[in-house]
């Protein structure tokens, strides 16, 4: 008791803003069978339409999931049964170009999380998919005007850029990387393919909406990104869905492709409901003179495994990640960024920020490698932790393997706690004690913040103090 | 005695990426025939100082176990990290950082330790200094037990020699034990032939008010596992560290440093600094583990490693694990060549590269070699690093 005398108790706010739940009719709902098995895969793959060879790779990625085990080294996910996941949920309707012909219930959820308003004040375009499929997807004339493709994966599956989804689908990252890459490839559905034409600068960002509403489901979608030479572009993607007292699941894969002179800015704020298991696969490769930026926030899911990954395989290539995780009550967050140096003079800065909270478990877990043949390569690495109290964890797990003799590589990690001073300077000024936890938590995840568009930024900023109110 | 073990030895407190291969190492034993199950005797106790010869390893496990109950207190609300693997080195009596198996080896193989007492109270006048001088082909497993009772201090210094290019295989357990108030400085000087496998498997835990000093100097040796797990378990303990090794050739050595820091208000600092070069590889591993109940308590990890060799591999994983709000835990880590601005300078000073590269790298071990308190093992150290630099 004594422990909890001088800690803060700040009142509960409201949640309603992710948590709402629209209940889905079976009459509007098409929902497949609980379990995972080649029955299960095929019709998936038959509701997709699929060409054969992706029939096939769907087949050939249950094989390797069945076969490939579980990590040993992360959170435990045995609350997860894939025998209670339904793989595909579907809305009957089509996927539309128009808000207007949206179905209503649909349409009000994303009202609700403000995804039609953004598009109109700060987007170049949006798609939103709700449970398994992209529900809505528009590009703004003028961006399509330049030549950028933005569509859902399906279409471009079937369409002009077939060859272009063959040659790059599940390249980046194979079925056999792991586990649940391998589940991705054998149900994967939804998710968007973009292509940005070499020396097209997209000036505003696009947007992915992820919205999981069913109980009891998994949610798949494959983002697949190609940023030709020369191009620019900042891709969000946003996640949510209502809280259940059964496991959900989301093994989404993101595959970047950032070519010579390009770049490419990636930046997610992630808020799943804290019964989802969060077991997502980023990855990126950037060629000769690009750049890759990631941004993540990671707030919400029962337990994550996330290390968006970027291999430097041309020459001066470069990478920076920042992300904040906040690990609150039963949560259990494993995350952070994995690196590779490939080519010449390449460079990579990680900077991320942890804050545990409430028995909350923050695992930040990181990998640098610089192979023999990146020569001159440069590695920066830090990573902050915050502990709330002495009931979470708060855990730092970085590998570094350098094998080239002229690599600078510097690293550093602090653990620690929000000092009296700060909090006592603070109510000397009159801010009450959980104003000024408030603030520092605020102040500590800046870096972060400052990286998002300013109406995300408020997002995050919100979510921390949801998380600190204690009921987030 | 021959035997074919490999042996899976410092394990990572927390498993990590298996892409990584640093989540444990693998000792094999299989092509040496231990013959050799003794240790050499100090040359000359300080007065208070005590020692019992060739205690089988099991039995002199007992010091430990019967202070068991204030080593491995039950931490209550202790929630395991993930990938956690202490249950691992559970049948321990007494945790170390290359674990459990090597316990195992130790007991199968009939080996035993010397125990070495200091009296209550007493403050040891001159360092205990044992000497492992190995001959070619040598196999051997042997241990020492450093027990300082309440209020004690004692130095203690450790040299392992061989003939430049002896072969063989060394392997040596160290524990060490202080009680309230103890104080125990270890300094081991590891100047081995270049055919040897050696480990040095440390294992330490102070009571209240208690410290451990270790200095470590690894120079020697074509695999060399290094690795102490020091349980800082009560109040106002301390474990301080300063390692320096040079890695050449197509040698390896393997690292594993934990502090486990449980009491209110303990100290770990941890400074390792170091140089690779030809094919030299080297797997560092540190960790700080901010046990529940450990409050204002500090830990500071530090590496520094010269890569000097084109095709030299590091790995480093400096881990910090946290239960705890009110604690300050660091770590850093540089890597990569000499600094552009050093090599400018010295050559501004008509030094030419590969001398500024002696210089600093000597400078790096010299700095540690120079805290060894015993005269002439720290001459005979600092003479093997003029030569192989």
């Amino acid at each position: 008791m004594a422990e909890t005398n001088n800690k803060q108790v700040v009142a509960d706010i409201d949640r309603s803003l992710y948590d709402f739940k629209d209940v889905e009719s079976e009459k509007d709902f098409y929902r497949m069978a609980e379990g995972l098995t080649e029955e299960t895969v095929l019709k998936v793959s038959e509701e997709k339409n699929d060409p054969e060879w992706m029939r096939d790779f769907r087949l050939e990625c249950l094989k390797l999931y069945n076969d490939i085990k579980v990590p040993d080294w992360g959170p435990s996910i045995e609350g997860l049964d894939m025998d209670k996941i339904s793989s595909y949920v579907r809305h009957k309707s089509d996927m539309k170009g128009k808000w207007e012909d949206v179905p209503e219930d649909i349409k009000n959820t994303f009202e609700r999380l403000g995804i039609p308003q953004a598009e109109r004040e700060s987007l170049a375009g949006v798609g939103a998919q709700y449970d398994s499929e992209l529900v809505y997807h528009n590009v703004k004339d003028e961006v399509a005007a330049q030549g950028v493709i933005y569509t859902d994966l399906e279409s471009a599956l079937r369409g002009e850029y077939a060859d272009m989804i063959k040659s790059h689908f599940m390249k980046l990252v194979p079925p056999t990387d792991h586990k649940f890459a391998a589940l991705h490839g054998a149900v994967w559905s939804g998710g968007s393919f973009v292509y940005v034409p070499k020396g097209v600068k997209v000036d505003i960002p696009l947007q992915s909406y992820f919205r999981l509403n069913a109980a009891g489901a998994g949610q798949f979608e494959h983002t697949l990104i190609i940023v030709d030479e020369g191009a620019d572009l900042h891709f969000i993607e946003g996640c949510s869905a209502p809280k259940y007292n059964v496991a959900n699941l989301h093994a989404g894969c993101v595959e970047l492709y950032v070519a010579k002179n390009a770049r490419l800015r990636y930046s997610t704020i992630e808020n799943w409901s804290k019964n989802m298991y969060n077991l997502n696969t980023k990855r990126a490769i950037v060629e000769e003179n690009g750049i890759m930026e990631w941004v993540s926030g990671s707030f919400g899911s029962h337990t994550s495994y996330l290390y968006p990954m970027t291999i430097l395989k041309g020459d001066n290539s470069k990478m920076e990640f920042t992300g904040i995780t906040f690990a609150g009550k039963g949560q259990n967050l494993d995350t952070g960024a994995k690196v590779v140096h490939q080519g010449k003079h390449t460079s990579s800065v990680i900077n991320t920020k942890s804050i545990s909270k409430d028995g909350g478990v923050g695992t930040y877990r990181s990998s640098v490698i610089i192979q023999k043949s990146a020569k001159r390569a440069k590695a920066s690495v830090s990573c902050d932790s915050l502990m709330l109290d002495s009931i979470s964890r708060a855990d730092t797990i970085p590998g570094m393997d350098i094998r080239t003799n002229d690599a600078d590589v510097g690293h550093e990690a602090k653990i620690g706690r929000i000092s009296d001073e700060a909090i006592f300077y603070l109510m000397s000024r009159g801010i009450s004690e959980e104003d000024a936890k408030a603030m520092i938590v605020s102040g500590f995840a800046n870096p972060v913040s400052k990286e998002l568009p300013l109406e995300y930024a408020v997002e995050m900023n919100n979510l921390i103090k949801l998380e600190m109110s204690g009921n987030g | 005695m021959s035997n074919d073990l490999n042996m899976k030895v410092n394990v990572l407190p927390v498993l990590t990426y298996n892409f990584l291969h640093v989540n444990d190492s693998t000792l094999q034993i299989s092509d040496f025939n231990i013959s050799d199950n003794k240790s050499p005797l100090a040359k000359e106790l300080p007065a208070g100082v005590t020692v019992r010869q060739a205690v089988p390893f099991a039995e002199a496990g007992e010091l430990f176990k019967a202070n068991n109950d204030r080593i491995l207190a039950t931490i209550d609300g202790h929630v395991e990290p993930n990938g956690d693997t202490s249950k691992r080195d559970d049948s321990q009596a007494l945790r170390t950082g290359m674990g459990a198996d090597v316990d195992g080896l130790m007991i199968s193989m009939g080996a035993t330790v010397d125990i070495y007492t200091v009296d209550e109270g007493v403050k040891a006048d001159k360092p205990i200094v044992i000497s492992y001088d190995m001959k070619d082909g040598d196999a051997s497993l042997s241990g020492q037990i450093i027990h300082a009772k309440k209020d004690s201090e004692v130095t203690v210094v450790i040299v392992y020699t061989s003939d430049k290019d002896a072969k063989g295989f060394q392997g040596v357990s160290t524990r060490l034990f202080a009680e309230d108030g103890a104080r125990i400085n270890l300094i081991k000087s590891q100047l081995l032939g270049d055919g040897f496998v050696h480990f040095d498997d440390i294992g330490g835990a102070c009571l209240n008010d208690g410290k451990i000093d270790l200095v470590t100097v690894e120079l020697g040796g074509c695999k060399v596992f290094s690795s102490a797990y020091v349980n800082l378990a009560e109040k106002n303990t301390e474990f301080t560290s300063n390692m320096g090794y040079l890695v050449r050739g197509d040698h390896n050595l393997d690292i594993n440093y934990v502090a486990d820091q449980r009491g209110k208000k303990t100290q770990a600092l941890m400074q390792f600094k170091g140089v690779l070069m030809d094919t030299a590889s080297k797997t560092f591993r540190g960790t700080l583990d901010f046990k529940k109940g450990s409050s204002g308590s500090v830990g500071d990890e530090q590496e520094d490693t010269l890569l000097l060799g084109e095709d030299v591999v590091n790995k480093t994983m400096p881990v910090i694990l946290c239960q705890e709000e009110d604690v300050e835990g660091r770590h850093g880590a540089t890597i990569g060549e000499l600094g552009e601005d050093i090599l400018f300078y010295m050559q501004t000073r008509g030094i030419d590269e590969e001398e500024a590269k002696r210089i600093m790298i000597k400078a790096r071990l010299d700095s540690v070699a120079r805290l060894i308190p015993d005269p002439e093992i720290m001459q005979k150290t600092l003479y093997y690093i003029q030569n192989i630099v």
